[in-house]
């Protein structure tokens, strides 16, 4: 997503729906993410099944693509439900909307909610997301 | 698959230590994580721009720490953390290159039911100075009396 139509975060309210989007797990993918996280599982190999951090690793990037986070915002919590496996090549969508927003203290808190459908519309996972982001310089 | 996916349920017991996961974070390594996730936010890849923030330096990402929480739970509980696990955790402290990151988890309760058992675990991430880096929970429904994988 070209840098001018990020969401700027400080005017992102509660509700705010990200353009959704999908991505296909290819296995060269999967298989560049696991060397990263150094995850040699066997249960991957024998399997073809993604490990399920990379399924939400994947579907956060909508949160990178649609959203001018300030290299100063700060991940302070995640929850995650994996709800369903997922399989190599399979092709998924990622929903985020902006949940809790709140300032306090010269910070900006942002809650971001995400799920992640299957082909079938089957939800396979979903989170929520939570950064503190400075007050000021909202806009870049 | 670790010699723990050949457990019973039976044989989980509030307290039981999970097999830790240790791992050494390294510059590289965070390079090779941006690539992977395509973030590249410059606090994890550029040393001149992080050595000038709050940081001072350049830090892992928090989802690289956090996928090695995910590596203990899958070790452990296999395709029943993949299809029914739960993470909820906080980041406290960022994990740095050169630092040995350690994941321990415990089993803090059994819920048992007829054919299921929710099994919840308290799951943290620390440094070699013992500074935790992440803390938090991490639940998994398994059947009762198989293999939990």
């Amino acid at each position: 997503m070209p840098e001018e139509n990020k969401g700027e975060y400080i005017q992102l309210e509660t509700g705010y729906e990200f353009p959704p989007k999908s991505f296909n797990l290819d296995a060269e993918a999967v298989s560049v993410y696991q060397k990263a996280v150094e995850d040699s599982s066997s249960l991957y190999h024998d399997t073809n099944l993604v490990p399920p951090l990379a399924v939400a690793t994947f579907a956060m990037k909508i949160l990178a693509e649609g959203l001018a986070l300030l290299p100063g915002a700060i991940h302070v919590s995640q929850e995650f439900e994996f709800i369903d496996s997922v399989s190599v090549s399979e092709k998924l969508t990622s929903y985020a909307k902006v949940g809790r927003t709140r300032s306090r203290g010269g910070l900006h808190l942002m809650d971001v909610d995400l799920s992640v459908l299957n082909p079938d519309h089957k939800t396979v996972l979903t989170g929520k997301t939570s950064f503190v982001l400075p007050e000021q310089g909202g806009k870049r | 698959m670790t010699d723990l996916s050949m457990y019973r349920m039976s044989q989980l017991s509030v307290g039981m230590n999970l097999p830790e996961v240790r791992k050494e974070i390294t510059q590289p390594k965070i390079n090779l994580y941006a690539e992977a996730s395509q973030d590249f936010n410059p606090i994890h890849i550029d040393e001149d721009f992080a050595r000038k923030t709050a940081a001072g330096g350049t830090i892992a990402h928090g989802m690289l720490v956090l996928s090695y929480v995910s590596q203990m739970m899958t070790n452990v509980f296999g395709r029943s953390w993949m299809a029914g696990g739960r993470l909820n955790v906080r980041f406290k402290t960022p994990a740095r290159p050169g630092d040995t990151v350690t994941v321990n988890g415990k089993i803090d309760r059994l819920d048992r039911q007829e054919e299921r058992t929710l099994v919840m675990c308290e799951v943290i991430c620390s440094n070699q100075n013992s500074e935790t880096i992440i803390t938090g929970e991490a639940r998994v429904e398994v059947k009762n009396d198989e293999n939990i994988d």
